[in-house]
């Protein structure tokens, strides 16, 4: 029994180490997000003649831990745009309540047009690269999936730095490794956006997320995927990647230390 | 009530002056501030089973106006809108404020602003406009109408679905939100109600509004919006005013056709409405001519 | 984490040496661990002539070893009409890092715009040139990372090109390469186009050399240059391909053309 009462109830220094005081400093330089603490992986998205195509898995890792399970990385902000987010999730949080508020903003007066997806990238991107600029960044990257102006497929990618690119597939984080080359076999180029159909780019999309289930570490096989056309959103949030199996590598000889 | 100007009180000073009382125990200038919203075209509010609506006679000032244009109800919140009868920039601030109070609950409790709440909070506001010299009563009645969600609140970005069951967890069939409606005078004084009626047609349109039963909650959305167009019809003052539009917003639940949201009430249903209430007048009329000619 | 839990009394005592924890902030210089830049890649190039300027910029977007897109375009039409620029007589393109670029562009575009709402007339590209040097010093201290080239006619009607460094600093020439493979192109250019360690045939031979004389080129033989200079880079730059955007300024106003280039 310790009888120092500051010592009750707090983790043993001889243990858990030294308790750092210094955390409840208030003076010294203001301090910004320095990395990223829960995060997201990939999210994949594919244009296709009548829309956007985009996924992402529903997991939240806190470093190697798979700390969620059941995490909306999707957001749907009308019915011609939807966001998916890579990186942190409080970060993804704040710009989800962002969006909100923007949502209710633009609702005050109903007669003028909605904001389409170009409009929400064009806005999104600002506040990454404003955020960036005060060296307090939102340690993110996103894809803006839906419709432009003209009704036609809309995809974008904006990240913590600010940049923005489009490109008829995006896909974030390990994906923009794993992903991006398969889905750039289908669609290698703004002319092949036409000859495909939403069922052949929604199955390209799972097709990806299945090659990142296999092949990243902090993925799992609880994904979102949304299709984007005139008609409106689709969204699940709660599909599952079939038939997917780890028993094969048992039966893998040849590899490491194993040799026969 | 007695108007002040009609009264012995005039020239005593005691109307001069937000922050104090007549002898009798007066704010003439909240009265005062009354009778600017008696000369506003009249706002209906009812609350349905199902919803809420909000109904204004738009009175047209200028032939150069666009028809249609220049929108008098307000949204607030998703789920809330506004109309309010009166000086119409000190509607245009009330409105302002509203939105800063809804925004602002929403920033600190990741949920919409319960239109209690909304309605507390404004009154409130508005009440503090009665207390000081340097100000002015607010000149306006708002009635504010609002559907609190009857679902389970989806926490903004909310990290995975919560625990299913124990502390924290879901409640099965638990039933909260619905319909508002409340209505917030210049003094700020603020009640909750079935059926709300302020402007010129104040009276004519309350007393319509009580013969609809409101309490036995069987109104439907649909019949609501029928009626909304009939009482402001019925209330409107031909000798005095010649042309008005007819506003109408409407909250629904989320099984509704506005899925809980604050939206213009389609123009066909609106156009149906306003036919039935003309058909209405003009029915009454006949009656009132036969009646004559017995 | 000191050690994992064993439930046995530890070695020399309990130890709840509160004292020994940091209760101040450590002092000293802090370093962020965010650094605010990235490159993007890809190469620009412009080229003035007697009547016209050239710029030209591949469209990759890289991000290491990533492409981000084969379409992300480096040039942009400054003034002008509208979003689409209609009208507009002067050209920027930005190489280093995008985010930055887009921000440069879109603040020089609103000044040109203004320029026009406050004078009534166009500004001129030595104005506009004078102009984003200053928008560019301006931010010395947290530089927008890219090389700018900035291409028009001037008063007389005769090409005009002014490049930049990050910071502002700049001046007119006759042609410029920037960006990743601007090492690569800026030496063939300073051969074809200002004939640099060219001499006239039989002119003699030692300090009788005669230096062969630059003269504006037509315009058919620049856009051959640029398609020769960037068919090149691409085979020896992996950040640099998939397609080249020109723009070509004369008094007609602004054509823009787009030609595949390779996209391994």
């Amino acid at each position: 029994m310790n009888h120092l009462p500051q010592a009750w109830g707090r983790p043993r220094d001889d243990v858990y180490g030294a308790y750092d005081h210094s955390h409840f400093q208030t003076s010294g330089p203001i301090q910004h997000t320095q990395s990223p603490i829960v995060t997201g992986t990939s999210v994949v998205a594919a244009k296709f003649k009548d829309g956007v195509v985009i996924a992402a898995d529903n997991l939240a890792s806190y470093g190697s831990l798979a700390r969620f399970t059941d995490v909306k990385r999707l957001r749907k902000f009308n019915d011609q745009v939807v966001v998916g987010f890579g990186g942190d999730v409080s970060d993804m949080q704040y710009l989800d309540r962002l969006l909100n508020s923007l949502d209710i903003r633009e609702n005050y007066s109903s007669s003028e047009t909605a904001l389409n997806a170009k409009n929400l990238h064009t806005y999104l991107a600002k506040v990454m690269y404003k955020r960036r600029s005060d060296f307090n960044p939102l340690w993110n990257h996103l894809l803006i999936a839906g419709l432009d102006g003209e009704d036609k497929p809309f995809l974008a990618s904006a990240d913590l730095l600010g940049t923005t690119f489009t490109s008829p597939t995006l896909a974030t984080g390990f994906g923009a490794h794993l992903a991006q080359p398969i889905l750039r076999r289908t669609l290698p180029d703004d002319a092949s956006v036409e000859d495909v159909d939403q069922e052949t780019a929604v199955k390209l999309v799972k097709e990806a997320m299945k090659v990142l289930f296999y092949r990243d570490a902090r993925s799992m096989d609880r994904y979102s995927i949304a299709v984007i056309t005139k008609t409106g959103v689709e969204l699940h949030e709660d599909e599952k990647l079939e038939n997917q199996s780890w028993q094969f590598a048992e039966q893998i000889r040849g590899y490491g230390t194993q040799v026969n | 009530m007695v108007s002040p100007l009609a009264d012995t009180s005039i020239g005593t000073g005691y109307d001069l002056s937000n922050s104090v009382f007549s002898p009798d125990g007066r704010n003439f200038q909240v009265e005062y501030a009354v009778k600017a919203v008696e000369n506003g075209g009249t706002a209906v509010g009812i609350r349905c089973k199902d919803g809420v609506v909000l109904a204004l006679e738009k009175l047209v000032t200028s032939r150069l106006l666009k028809a249609g244009a220049n929108k008098r109800i307000s949204t607030i919140d998703r789920n809330i809108g506004v109309v309010s009868s009166g000086l119409l920039p000190d509607g245009r601030h009330f409105v302002s404020r509203a939105r800063d109070e809804a925004a602002s609950w929403r920033s600190m409790y990741k949920a919409p602003i319960p239109s209690s709440a909304l309605a507390n909070r404004m009154g409130s506001y508005v009440q503090a406009y009665t207390l000081y010299s340097s100000v002015r009563p607010f000149g306006v009645t708002a009635i504010v109408a609002g559907w609190d969600s009857e679902a389970e609140l989806p926490v903004d970005g909310q990290v995975g679905a919560g625990p299913k069951v124990g502390s924290g967890g879901k409640k099965e069939g638990q039933k909260h939100g619905g319909p508002f409606l409340y209505m917030i005078e210049p003094s700020g004084l603020y009640w909750g109600y079935y059926g709300a009626a302020t402007g010129k047609g104040r009276q004519i349109a309350k007393s319509e509004l009580e013969k609809l039963n409101l309490a036995d909650g069987e109104l439907s959305l649909e019949e609501g919006v029928k009626e909304a167009a009939r009482i402001i019809y019925v209330a409107h003052d031909d000798n005095k005013d010649k042309e008005f539009e007819l506003e109408m917003t409407w909250i629904s639940s989320l099984s509704g056709p506005t899925k809980g949201r604050h939206e213009e009430v389609p123009k066909e249903l609106r156009e149906e409405a306003e036919k039935l209430a003309k058909k209405s007048l003009d029915d009454d009329e006949d009656e009132e001519e036969e009646k004559m000619e017995e | 984490m000191a050690s994992v839990f064993s439930g046995a009394p530890p070695q020399g005592g309990p130890g709840y040496s509160f004292t020994q924890t940091p209760r101040a902030a450590p002092s000293g210089e802090r370093q962020h661990g965010f650094y605010p830049y990235t490159d993007n890649g890809g190469s620009t190039l412009g080229i003035s002539g007697a009547d016209f300027t050239i710029l030209a910029g591949d469209t990759r977007s890289t991000s290491g070893y990533n492409i981000n897109t084969r379409y992300a375009p480096k040039l942009f039409k400054i003034g002008g009409e509208g979003p689409d620029n209609k009208g507009a007589q002067i050209v920027l393109s930005v190489v280093g890092f995008a985010a930055d670029g887009d921000a440069l562009k879109e603040r020089l575009d609103t000044i040109v715009k203004m320029y026009k709402y406050q004078h009534g007339k166009n500004m001129t590209v030595s104005a506009c040139a004078q102009r984003l040097s200053h928008i560019l010093y301006n931010k010395r201290f947290f530089p927008y990372y890219v090389h700018a080239i900035l291409g028009g006619l001037d008063e007389e009607g005769k090409g005009a090109l002014y490049s930049y460094d990050p910071v502002g600093s700049y001046e007119r020439e006759q042609c410029r390469a920037a960006g990743a493979a601007a090492s690569l192109i800026m030496p063939f250019l300073d051969n074809q186009v200002n004939f640099k360690n060219q001499y006239m045939p039989g002119s003699g031979t030692g300090h009788n050399l005669q230096a062969r004389q630059a003269q504006p080129l037509p315009q058919n033989d620049v856009e051959e240059l640029v398609r020769d200079a960037f068919t090149s880079a691409v085979e020896r730059h992996i950040e640099v391909g998939d397609g080249l955007q020109m723009m070509i300024i004369t008094r007609d106003g602004i054509a823009e053309t787009f030609t595949p280039l390779k996209k391994d």
